[in-house]
């Protein structure tokens, strides 16, 4: 029933659910099974403004920070080992809440530890991402990923963005170098 | 003041410009900052005659072939990241000097390789073309190219056309499957 989008496609959430307020953004992936340790995927968000960069350091919402200061986006917490079928890691966003200044939010998954453990994502097949109007229960886009990211360690899964005085949705599914550290440098973060 | 353009719109460049000379179509991204290999998009322009095929091989304008025999269109050179602010790749069009026996102008933007590197206009960053009065620098219209034309890899920005002794501009934004090699086959050049 929702949109099912492509790489680089894009959606009108106000057009496809007039009534969205508040999104359940919801994460998911199967580890899979072997010997050896878990695979510990992490979902975070940074909350961008025009230029790019957050316009703090508690813009970056992880499993150390579940909560943006606007309250606008709330993490439900960290799933350690991939178990359960479904969203993995769900973040909350509350549509009107999020401040003027923020033009975009963009979803990002991490392999914990993956230089360590030897982990990337090519071990990680079924990825997901969905928006779920947290209201209705009615998923109202998802995308897919593909499965040719074999060496990423990061990934942006993809991004909330107003256009036009609307919001809307793009699925990325682009992998970013150097992981969840670079990520935020790349986004403004003082070193996480 | 400039009409930004969705797919199916037009602008009517003597409403716009009734005196203008020279037009400058810029194109325009962002360099890659995710992992994967560089974004790079062409500019490209068909010079066709009343069959709706190039007046000859010569007036495919692109990056191996900057200047029209006639001197009418002249593509500035190749960018092949994105890197730079504002248009990174620009043809100009004088519009006396464009042969006599063409219809209309083309302009196309291609993804390079888009095929191999699995690429579309959606996943670059900024990605625009935009038409401009190059006698003034207004800009006349511009596409989104990121956001309205996301899943394609090649496209028919718009074209240039003659009707009743004056120029227009319809935008076609339309895509077009098999990149520049067909594109330039649909326009009758022998590749």
């Amino acid at each position: 029933m929702g949109v099912s989008l492509s790489k680089g496609g894009n959606v009108s959430l106000s057009k496809t659910d007039p009534s969205l307020k508040k999104v359940q953004v919801g994460l998911g992936w199967d580890a899979r099974s072997t010997d050896g340790q878990d695979f510990d995927l992490d979902a975070s968000a940074f909350l961008l403004q025009a230029n790019g960069k957050v316009a703090q350091d508690s813009d970056f919402i992880f499993y150390n920070n579940l909560r943006s200061s606007c309250g606008s986006v709330v993490h439900q917490g960290d799933n350690r080992t991939g178990a359960g079928d479904g969203d993995d890691e769900t973040l909350l966003v509350d549509l009107s809440m999020v401040p003027a200044n923020v033009d975009k939010v963009v979803f990002t998954v991490t392999i914990h530890d993956a230089n360590t453990r030897r982990q990337n994502f090519g071990q990680v097949s079924n990825a997901f991402i969905r928006l779920v109007n947290a209201e209705s229960k009615n998923e109202v886009t998802r995308y897919d990923l593909q499965e040719d990211s074999s060496t990423e360690i990061a990934m942006i899964f993809g991004e909330l963005y107003r256009h036009n005085g609307e919001w809307k949705f793009r699925a990325v599914g682009q992998g970013f170098a150097g992981g969840l550290s670079a990520l935020c440098g790349n986004f403004g973060i003082n070193a996480a | 003041m400039a009409v930004s353009l969705k797919k199916g719109g037009n602008v009517s460049l003597t409403k716009e410009a009734p005196s203008m000379k020279t037009v400058l179509f810029g194109l325009g991204w962002d360099s890659r900052k995710t992992d994967g290999s560089a974004f790079d998009l062409d500019a490209s322009a068909f010079i066709v005659g009343e069959d709706d095929k190039v007046l000859s091989d010569a007036s495919f304008i692109f990056f191996n072939n900057k200047t029209s025999a006639c001197g009418g269109v002249v593509h500035q050179g190749d960018n092949r990241t994105g890197e730079g602010a504002g248009d990174d790749e620009q043809l100009l069009i004088h519009l006396d000097k464009v042969d006599a026996s063409a219809k209309k102008v083309v302009f196309a933007v291609t993804i390079y390789e888009a095929e191999d590197r699995k690429q579309n206009f959606g996943m670059v960053t900024n990605a625009f073309i935009r038409a401009v009065n190059n006698d003034d620098q207004t800009e006349l219209a511009r596409y989104d190219l990121s956001e309205d034309a996301a899943t394609e890899t090649a496209m028919i920005f718009g074209e240039l056309y003659r009707h009743n002794g004056e120029w227009k501009f319809k935008a076609v934004g339309q895509g077009y499957e098999g990149g520049l090699p067909a594109l330039a086959k649909g326009f009758g050049v022998n590749i």
